[in-house]
């Protein structure tokens, strides 16, 4: 969307999808605002009641700091193909991220090069900025892409993302988790009571069947962990699990107990060491003491 | 002497773009509408052979690595398997600069053909669907995706599904599942699998 945001604002994604779509399939509505004056009034929050997910795309250095730092949205999403004539700085940045708003790398543009490899060199220059000043936090990746071509398996664009100077760790959060964190901290802002509290629906109780519940199926789980404590407490005991050095430690071990007990020495003594009474001072000893 | 160790990477061929009328009619048999999803993993050409798709990674690697990164790389670097049937592909490169090959995979977005007579190119994009050290794992891989991806198509186009977005997309989980529990019927199923163009190559 460029250009002043209309007065009433409406979704331009018809909600009944023209063609059928998998029932495991959730469908996720996003709208992506050019923003280049930051003094002007965009009515964001009326866009964000209208998308699932509001994106900000910010063209220079202030408006970038005000989406960091001030903006209700709920990604940030640079255009990385083109040349940014500043360094993003790390507290700006980590600003958005503790207010909870990732930034979005979209490889698309750089994948499909089509202005002779000026996109890609720009892409790639920006993300490692990009994930330099963030730490690799907060990142998103995406493809951007305005056709299927520009699309790329989940794996490939975490091997991009590993030699752009995310970690492997972080790159396959970049593509699972943040994103869904993304998508489920905006739906929070949306519906929950400020963005804290939420109401879902927990599912019926499952009905039970009187005469199992009462009988059948406690009982079994019973025995089973009963059944379970055995084994263990078997394997303690069982010989099979001693090494034949630690029959012989303990052996050796029994054997200087008894000994012990029989001469009615300290334990030490056994072993030929010094056994220093707690009246005499080390020094005072006589050298053939230990003989 | 310590062996040079590999990387073995399974490369899908995708076409998300339909078929353009004359490249279908030359590679596939005319006059059949096929479903979106067998589109989506279409046969790549014929003339797609091995040495041509060793060049065609080379010269990406070269655009994105230049002479240093080609030099890392070539020496290592083999196609190990090509099915233009399936377009699947084994390729080997050397485990300290796999990520390299795999970039440059990634960065692909055509595949050159250029034969005696026609000089064709296709958008294309490579997916990397495995890596491993040992050729064998990639190898049961492949066959277990062919098989997965065989029989999906057969039940969708019977069910209707296989149009649009439901076919591409299907269930990754039911589909492997499915492979499971169909994988004796195969046998009865080999006629079948010559007429889509899927040769059950074992020999990699």
């Amino acid at each position: 969307m460029i250009g002043k945001v209309p007065a009433d604002v409406s979704s331009q994604i018809p909600d009944p999808l023209p063609f059928t779509t998998p029932k495991s399939l959730q469908v996720i509505r996003r709208c992506t605002l050019h923003l280049s004056d930051p003094s002007q009034n965009h009515q964001l929050r009326t866009l964000a009641s209208v998308y699932d997910v509001l994106a900000i795309r910010p063209d220079n250095e202030r408006s970038l700091q005000q989406a960091c730092e001030a903006l209700e949205c709920d990604l940030i999403s640079l255009d990385l193909s083109s040349r940014f004539p500043f360094y993003f700085k790390y507290t700006s940045l980590a600003n958005a991220l503790q207010r909870g708003v990732s930034f979005e790398i979209c490889y698309g543009p750089g994948i499909l090069n089509s202005d002779g490899g000026a996109s890609r060199r720009n892409l790639i220059s920006n993300a490692t900025q990009l994930i330099r000043a963030t730490k690799g936090r907060g990142i998103v990746l995406s493809s951007g892409a305005k056709r299927a071509l520009a699309c790329r398996g989940p794996a490939d664009v975490v091997n991009l993302a590993v030699l752009w100077g995310l970690g492997q760790e972080r790159g396959m959060e970049a593509v699972g988790k943040e994103a869904r964190s993304v998508v489920v901290q905006a739906e929070m802002k949306r519906r929950s009571f400020r963005g804290v509290i939420d109401v879902i629906y927990g599912g019926e109780k499952p009905k039970r069947d009187p005469g199992k519940s009462a009988k059948g199926k406690p009982e079994k789980t019973k025995r089973k962990t009963d059944v379970l404590g055995d084994d263990i407490r078997e394997d303690d005991a069982t010989p099979n699990s001693i090494s034949k050095r630690e029959q012989r430690r303990q052996a050796k071990k029994a054997r200087l107990d008894t000994g012990e007990i029989l001469e009615d020495k300290p334990k030490e003594a056994s072993r030929g060491s010094i056994i220093l009474p707690d009246n005499v001072p080390a020094e005072d000893l006589p050298d053939g003491k230990n003989d | 002497m310590v062996r040079i160790k590999h990387r073995y990477l399974l490369v899908h061929i995708l076409y998300p773009d339909p078929a353009d009328p004359n490249a279908k009619s030359s590679s596939l048999t005319p006059g059949k509408n096929f479903p979106d999803l067998v589109q989506f993993h279409r046969p790549s050409p014929n003339d797609l052979t091995p040495q041509l798709f060793a060049r065609a990674i080379k010269d990406q690697v070269l655009l994105l690595y230049g002479d240093y990164g080609l030099g890392l790389v070539t020496s290592s670097l083999y196609i190990k398997y090509l099915s233009p049937a399936t377009s699947t592909a084994i390729v080997r490169c050397s485990r300290a600069h796999y990520r390299l090959v795999w970039a440059a995979l990634s960065f692909m977005t055509h595949i050159t053909v250029t034969s005696t007579q026609s000089h064709q190119s296709r958008a294309c994009a490579m997916q990397v669907v495995r890596v491993s050290g040992t050729i064998k794992k990639v190898e049961e891989e492949a066959i277990r995706r062919a098989r997965a991806a065989i029989l999906r198509a057969k039940r969708e186009s019977d069910e209707g599904t296989a149009d649009g977005i439901l076919g591409i997309l299907g269930k990754e989980g039911e589909e492997t599942l499915q492979g499971e529990k169909n994988m004796n019927d195969l046998s009865s199923m080999s006629d079948e699998d010559n007429e889509m163009g899927i040769e059950s190559d074992e020999d990699g």
